[in-house]
């Protein structure tokens, strides 16, 4: 499976709930697979988005705040993860798609191959932590998690490659303004 | 200068510790106020998602970690426009300061200036003026930054 296939299926569940999207292909792959104004594509900022999503979740407990996150990103910024940890935001599902690879700059290896990113997230008190490879899996995980309290990590091995589809077209200033005024 | 920022709206303070904002820091602590991250970029990411969420918040962190946040603030705070309070104690103001921070002490101010960071440095007889005009800059939907120099040694 591929990044974007991988994605369609959280979105066939995910219909209204905000979503921060990590940088690259990612934030691409959500906007053209599904557009909506209570996604916050992150276009910049390498390594932020699971921090926008704490900042957001702790915020406003009463929504679930998902936020889609690669391997290269996490790695990036994993204080976040014990930051995340030391907080326990109850509404926080963290989704890594995770293909062991920098796919937007051109395919170099993570180290997400050789290290477990979900161990990283049991040591920092993440409540749940699920690893998935298939469609089967992903819908079973999002089924389960609809009675846990997070912060959840939703691990979705992928293979690299797949269209990236077209850039965002959404001014960076107009994406934050759809976001709060949708929140 | 924290109760003032609480009391005029500004309901949280990320960021990561300095010793030139530690009394600063303590009072926000006191009022379970402060989360302690563990860099400044992550500082502002959370932050940035509070705002998103409408609520208002302040960055803390040393002049130091604030070269480290520089394409967080051009990639994130800037381009989507972010009203975020910077506050940043500033190490190397001192000539005689520690040797780690001579030489970003030293380009301190044009880091700001070159980063086009609306700022004010802040005294012990002007806090009070300056805290007003950071919060009508957030008023006004900008980022701006409160600069606190480091006047004594340890």
């Amino acid at each position: 499976m591929i990044r974007n296939e991988a994605m369609q299926i959280f979105l066939e569940k995910i219909k209204k709930d905000p979503i921060v999207s990590a940088n690259g292909f990612i934030s691409r792959d959500l906007f053209n697979i599904h557009d909506k104004k209570t996604n916050f594509y992150m276009i910049g900022s390498m390594g932020l988005a699971s921090s926008i999503g704490l900042g957001i979740a702790l915020t406003i407990p009463r929504k679930k705040i998902f936020v889609f996150d690669g391997d290269g990103n996490i790695l990036m910024n994993l204080g976040s993860l014990t930051t995340i940890g030391k907080l326990q935001p109850k509404n926080l599902i963290h989704v890594i798609f995770d293909n062991s690879i920098h796919e937007s700059t051109g395919g170099q290896p993570t180290s997400s191959s050789i290290i477990s990113i979900a161990k990283i997230a049991k040591s920092c008190k993440y409540k749940k932590i699920f690893t998935a490879s298939g469609k089967k899996g992903i819908l079973k995980i999002l089924n389960t998690i609809k009675n846990n309290q997070g912060p959840i990590m939703i691990i979705v091995k992928i293979k690299g490659g797949g269209n990236s589809g077209k850039r965002i077209s959404i001014s960076p200033e107009k994406i934050k303004d759809y976001f709060i005024e949708e929140l | 200068m924290f109760d003032y920022l609480h009391e005029n709206g500004i309901k949280n303070f990320v960021g990561v510790p300095d010793s030139t904002l530690k009394k600063f820091i303590k009072c926000g602590l006191e009022n379970n106020k402060i989360i302690i991250t563990t860099r400044e970029e992550e500082a502002i990411g959370i932050a940035t998602g509070m705002l998103l969420a409408k609520s208002p918040s302040l960055v803390f962190m040393q002049n130091a970690g604030f070269a480290n946040s520089l394409s967080t603030i051009t990639s994130l705070v800037q381009l989507y426009k972010i009203p975020l309070i910077f506050l940043i104690g500033w190490r190397g103001f001192l000539k005689n300061d520690a040797p780690e921070h001579t030489k970003i002490g030293r380009i301190q101010p044009d880091l700001l200036k070159i980063m086009e960071i609306d700022h004010k440095i802040v005294q012990d007889s002007n806090w009070k003026k300056m805290c007003d005009w950071a919060l009508k800059k957030f008023q006004n939907n900008k980022s701006c930054a409160l600069i606190i120099p480091r006047e004594f040694l340890d």
